[in-house]
C-alpha cells in the first residue's frame, strides 16, 4: 500500500543528495543545479503532504506552482551571473572565488 | 499494488539519475542526469493525481531550465583541454553530513503519527480546480509571480548584457 | 536654657570665625591677625566662664541639644552639644591655655613670616579641640579628632621648610592614625549593636546588659586605642617627642595642655562605657602605669629641653591613665586639668629660654637666674607643682591619683606610680639646677623676654598654684562639682600624701646633690650608669625597632602582595586580552572566503545540533505524539 511514509522518505533522500551537491560541486552551475534538485525534493514533498493529509483541499499544489516559479526566475538569474563572472576571470570554479575574506 | 511497482520505478530512476547528477565529473552529463531526474519527479507528480504540475514540470523544468542550463554550460565551457576536478575537498564531511541528515530526518518522520485520511480511490482532475483558485483565493501570489518573472527577466538581461565602452576583447 | 546652649556653640565657633577671618582676608596684616585670633578665644574664655557659672548654680544637672544631620536607612547622625561638669572644666582649661599661649605667641613668633598663619592654625586647633569637649555623640567626636590630629599635623610642620619638622609632622599624623583606626571601628561596633552614636544612648544600652562582657571588653579597648594614639601611652608615644620640632607655643598649647589631653577626656566622657569593662579598665591602668614610668626613665637622660619636657607630659599622661583605669574619674580629670596649667607653663619658660639663647641643649645653658629672673621663678613654681609639693595644684592632683591607685588595691601599679613620682621630681629639678643654676656661659647674651611673654607665665604660674584648691572640701570642691552618679566624699590620707611629699623631696635633694651643688659629677654618674644611660638617652631604641619591622617585616610582606597584584591580578587581565588576540589568530582561518564552506559550516552545525537533542533530549523532537 503506497503511503506517506514512501514519499516522504523519497523526498528526503533527494533533498540530502541535493545537498552533497551543493557542498561539493566546484563548477558554479553544478551548484545550481544540485539546488534545482532540493527544490524538487521540496515540491514532491508539498504534494504528497497535500494528497495524503489534506485530500479536500489542494493547497499543496498551488504552493508548487509558485515554488517552480520562484525556483526558475532564480536559476535564471544565477545562471545570469554566471555568465558575468565567466566574463571576468574566465572561469566559474566556486572554490577559487575567495576574495572576501581577511 | 501497481501504485507500488510505479512508484519504485520513478523512485529509483530519480535516485539514481540524482546520484549520477551530483557525481558526474562531465558537465554536460551533469545537465542530463539532472533532466532525468526531473523527468522522474514528474512521473511521481503523476503517481500523486497532480497531473498538471507534471505537465508543468516537464514543460517548464526540463523544457526552459536544464535547455537553459545547457545552454550556459556551453557558453561558460573553457577553452583549456585540462580536466579540472569537479569535486571540493569538502566531500567527507558533506557525505557524512548528508548521511546524518537522512537518518535523523527519516527517524523523526517514521516515528511520527502522521494523521493521515481516508483518500478517494478516483482519480479526479483537478485541473481546473488549481486555475480556479489561482484566480481567486490565491490571485495575489499569482500577480506578485508574474511581477517576479519581469523583474527577473529584466534582471538577467542587465546582468549579461555588455558595456559598449568597456568591452572584453 | 536655651541661653546656655547658644552660649555653648558659641564657644567653638568664635574661634573658627576667627580662622575664616584670617585666612581669607588678615593675611597680610599681621598684628590685626593676632588680634582677632586673640579676641576671638578670649570671647569664648568669656563665655566659658558664663557657661561655668551655670553649672555651679545647677549642680548634677546636664544640658543636651541635638539636630538631625543626615539619615542614611537606619543610620541616623545627628549634631549636637552636650554640657555637663566634665564640659565645663575642659572648656575653661582649653579656653584659659590656647587664650594665654596665644598672647604670649604674639613674643615668641615675632618676625616670622607665617605669622598670620600661625594664628590661623592656632584658631582652627581651638575650634577643633572646643569641638571635642562639646561633642555629644561619637560621630561628633571622631571628627572634631580628625581635624584636632590635622592642626596637630599643620602646626608641627610648622616650619615646613625644615625637613626634620615636616617629618615630624608625617609621623605624628600617621602613628596618631594607627589609634584612630582602632577607635574608629570600636565606635562602628558599639553604634551598630547601640543604634545611634549618642554617649546617653549607648550608655544606656550597656547598662541594659545587651552586649556580652568578651565583646564589651573588645570594644573599650578598640575605643581606648584611640586614647593610646592621641595621648601618646605607649607603644604609639613616638610621635610625642618628636613633635617638639614644632614651635614651642606649639607645643605648651597642644602636646601639652590639650590635644594629648584629648585622650584622657575622650576617656573621662565615655566612663560609664569603659567601667562596664574591669578588664578593659585594668589594662588601661596598666598601660597608663607603664607609659608613666618607661617615659620618666627616658627623661633623666635627655639634653634638649623640649625632649625633657615632652617626656614628662608622657609620664603624666601616663599618670591620668593610670588614674582613669584604676576608676579614678575624678582623680584623672583633676590631674588633667592642673597639669595642664603647669606644663604648658613649663613650656613657655622653655620657649622664654630658647627664644633668648637660640639653643635647646640644656649644658649650653646655666646660670640664667640672675638675667631672666621671672622665667625662673616661675618655672620652678611650676617644677615644684610637678613634682607634688603642698601645698601647690600639682600635689592634690597626684595625691588623689595616688589614692585611687592604693584604694584599687593593685599594689605594684602604687609602687610604679610612687617610683615615678621621684623619677618626676628628680628629672625636673636635673632641668631646672642645670638650666637656671651654677656657671654663666661667657657671651650668653641672653636677656629677660618681653611682657607680652612673661606676663602669661606670671598668669599661670598663678593657676599653677591656685588650682589645686579645688581639691579640698568645701562651696567649690571638684567633688561636688565633677561626679557621674552622685558627688564622691573626699578622702584625707595623710599617709600617702606625706609618702608623695618625702618621695618627691628626695628626688630634689638628689638632683640638686648631682646637679645644683656638684658633689656628685654628672659625668662620672654618665659613666657608671653605661649602658644604661645609653639605652635611656636612645629611648630604648624603640623607634629604631619600630623602623626595623617595617622595613624588613612591611615591606618584603608588601613585596610579595606587589609580585601579586602585578603578575596575577594584572596577569589575569592581560591574559583575557591575550586570549582575545591570539584565538581570533588562530580562528581568522576559518573565514576562507568560499561559500561552500560556509554552507557546510551551516550544514554540518545544523545536523550536529539536532543530533545532539536527538540523542539527549529526544523529546523535542517528536510532535504529534509517538507512535
Amino acid at each position: 500500500m503506497l503511503s506517506l511514509m514512501h514519499f516522504v522518505i523519497l523526498s528526503v533522500i533527494l533533498f540530502s543528495i541535493g545537498i552533497f551537491g551543493v557542498l561539493t560541486r566546484r563548477n558554479a552551475i553544478g551548484i545550481l543545479m544540485s539546488l534545482e534538485l532540493i527544490f524538487n525534493a521540496i515540491n514532491i514533498n508539498m504534494v504528497a503532504f497535500s494528497k495524503f493529509l489534506t485530500p479536500d483541499n489542494i493547497y499543496g499544489e498551488i504552493f508548487t506552482i509558485f515554488i517552480i516559479t520562484v525556483a526558475t526566475a532564480e536559476s535564471v538569474l544565477g545562471l545570469a551571473i554566471i555568465l558575468a563572472i565567466y566574463r571576468m576571470r574566465q572561469k566559474i570554479y566556486a572554490d577559487e572565488m575567495n576574495l572576501m575574506k581577511w | 499494488m501497481v501504485e507500488l511497482i510505479l512508484f519504485y520505478f520513478w523512485a529509483a530512476i530519480i535516485i539514481i539519475a540524482a546520484i549520477f547528477t551530483v557525481i558526474s565529473k562531465n558537465i554536460y552529463h551533469s545537465a542530463l542526469w539532472l533532466g532525468l531526474t526531473l523527468f522522474g519527479v514528474a512521473g511521481i507528480f503523476v503517481l500523486l493525481n497532480a497531473y498538471f504540475l507534471a505537465g508543468i514540470q516537464v514543460l517548464i523544468y526540463i523544457g526552459a531550465v536544464v535547455v537553459l542550463t545547457i545552454f550556459v554550460i556551453t557558453l561558460t565551457k573553457e577553452i583549456t583541454g585540462k580536466l579540472e576536478k569537479q569535486h571540493n575537498k569538502q566531500i567527507i564531511p558533506a557525505l557524512i553530513s548528508c548521511l546524518l541528515c537522512v537518518f535523523l530526518i527519516i527517524s523523526a518522520v517514521l516515528k511520527t503519527d502522521w494523521a493521515t485520511r481516508i483518500i478517494h480511490t478516483t482519480a479526479e482532475d483537478k485541473t481546473a480546480k488549481i486555475g480556479n483558485l489561482l484566480l481567486t483565493d490565491f490571485v495575489l501570489p499569482f500577480e506578485f509571480a508574474s511581477v517576479l518573472l519581469l523583474v527577473a527577466l529584466i534582471g538577467a538581461i542587465v546582468i549579461v548584457s555588455i558595456d559598449k565602452e568597456n568591452e572584453n576583447a | 536654657m536655651d541661653n546656655i546652649i547658644l552660649t555653648g556653640i558659641l564657644i567653638p565657633v568664635m574661634p573658627f570665625l576667627a580662622f575664616l577671618l584670617i585666612v581669607s582676608i588678615t593675611k597680610r596684616f599681621k598684628l590685626l591677625s593676632a588680634i582677632i585670633s586673640i579676641t576671638a578665644i578670649f570671647i569664648s574664655l568669656i563665655l566659658s566662664i558664663v557657661v561655668l557659672n551655670w553649672q555651679l548654680k545647677n549642680p548634677g544637672m546636664h544640658l543636651k541639644y541635638d539636630l538631625p544631620w543626615l539619615y542614611l536607612n537606619n543610620l541616623k547622625m545627628h549634631i549636637g552639644i552636650i554640657i555637663n561638669s566634665l564640659t565645663c572644666i575642659m572648656l575653661l582649661v582649653v579656653t584659659t591655655v590656647s587664650f594665654l599661649v596665644q598672647v604670649y605667641s604674639i613674643g615668641y613668633m615675632k618676625g616670622d613670616d607665617g605669622f598670620s598663619k600661625f594664628f590661623a592654625f592656632i584658631s582652627l586647633f581651638s575650634f577643633s579641640m572646643l569641638g571635642i569637649v562639646i561633642a555629644d555623640n561619637l560621630l561628633q567626636l571622631y571628627i572634631f579628632w580628625e581635624l584636632v590630629g590635622l592642626c596637630s599635623y599643620l602646626l608641627i610642620g610648622f616650619w615646613y621648610y625644615k625637613p626634620e619638622a615636616a617629618e615630624a609632622g608625617k609621623k605624628a599624623f600617621i602613628v596618631t592614625r594607627f589609634g584612630d583606626f582602632g577607635f574608629l571601628i570600636g565606635i562602628l561596633i558599639v553604634s551598630y549593636l547601640a543604634g545611634s552614636f549618642d554617649f546617653v544612648d549607648i550608655e544606656n544600652f550597656i547598662k541594659a546588659g545587651n552586649i556580652s562582657d568578651k565583646l564589651l571588653t573588645i570594644i573599650v579597648i578598640l575605643l581606648f586605642s584611640g586614647a593610646v594614639g592621641k595621648s601618646g601611652q605607649f607603644p604609639l608615644h613616638i610621635w610625642l617627642p618628636d613633635a617638639m620640632e614644632g614651635p614651642t607655643p606649639v607645643s605648651a598649647l597642644i602636646h601639652a595642655a590639650t590635644m594629648v589631653a584629648a585622650g584622657v577626656f575622650m576617656v573621662a566622657r565615655l566612663f560609664p562605657i569603659f567601667s562596664s569593662s574591669p578588664d578593659a579598665m585594668l589594662v588601661v591602668a596598666y598601660i597608663g602605669g607603664f607609659t608613666a614610668l618607661f617615659s620618666a626613665t627616658i627623661a633623666l637622660a635627655q639634653n634638649d629641653i623640649k625632649r625633657v619636657l615632652a617626656y614628662s607630659t608622657l609620664s603624666q599622661l601616663g599618670y591620668m591613665m593610670l588614674a582613669l583605669g584604676a576608676g579614678g574619674y575624678v582623680a584623672g580629670m583633676f590631674h588633667l586639668y592642673t597639669h595642664a596649667f603647669f606644663k604648658a607653663l613649663l613650656f613657655l619658660c622653655a620657649g622664654s629660654v630658647i627664644h633668648s639663647l637660640h639653643t635647646n641643649d640644656i649644658w649650653q645653658m646655666g646660670g640664667l637666674h640672675k638675667k631672666m629672673p621671672i622665667t625662673s621663678i616661675t618655672f620652678l613654681i611650676a617644677a615644684l607643682a610637678i613634682s607634688g609639693i603642698f601645698p601647690l595644684s600639682g600635689f592634690f592632683s597626684k595625691d588623689e591619683i595616688l589614692l585611687t591607685v592604693l584604694h584599687s588595691g593593685n599594689k605594684v601599679l602604687y609602687y610604679a606610680a610612687l617610683f615615678t613620682a621621684f623619677l618626676t621630681a628628680f628629672y625636673m629639678f636635673r632641668l631646672y639646677f642645670v638650666t637656671f643654676f651654677g656657671k654663666e656661659k661667657e657671651e650668653s647674651h641672653c636677656h629677660e623676654s618681653p611682657a607680652v611673654m612673661t606676663v602669661p607665665l606670671i598668669l599661670l604660674a598663678l593657676l599653677a598654684i591656685v588650682a589645686g584648691f579645688v581639691g579640698l572640701p568645701g562651696k567649690f570642691s571638684i567633688y561636688n562639682f565633677l561626679f557621674l552618679e552622685h558627688p564622691e566624699e573626699v578622702k584625707m590620707d595623710y599617709g600617702v600624701a606625706i609618702t608623695s611629699n618625702i618621695v618627691a623631696i628626695s628626688g630634689i635633694l638628689l638632683a640638686f646633690i648631682i646637679y645644683g651643688i656638684r658633689i656628685l659629677s654628672p659625668d662620672t654618674i654618665r659613666e657608671k650608669a653605661g649602658f644604661v644611660y645609653t639605652i635611656l638617652k636612645n629611648k630604648y631604641y624603640i623607634d629604631e625597632i619600630y623602623l626595623f619591622f617595617i622595613r624588613t617585616v612591611y615591606y618584603n610582606l608588601t613585596e610579595g602582595i606587589k609580585w601579586f597584584d602585578r603578575h596575577i591580578v594584572d596577569g589575569a587581565v592581560n591574559l583575557v586580552a591575550f586570549l582575545c588576540r591570539w584565538s581570533g589568530n588562530k580562528l581568522k582561518f576559518t573565514i576562507t572566503g568560499r561559500v561552500q564552506n560556509y554552507a557546510l559550516i551551516i550544514v554540518a552545525g545544523l545536523i550536529f545540533v539536532i543530533l545532539a537533542i536527538y540523542i539527549f533530549m529526544p523529546d523535542l523532537i517528536f510532535a504529534g505524539g509517538v507512535k
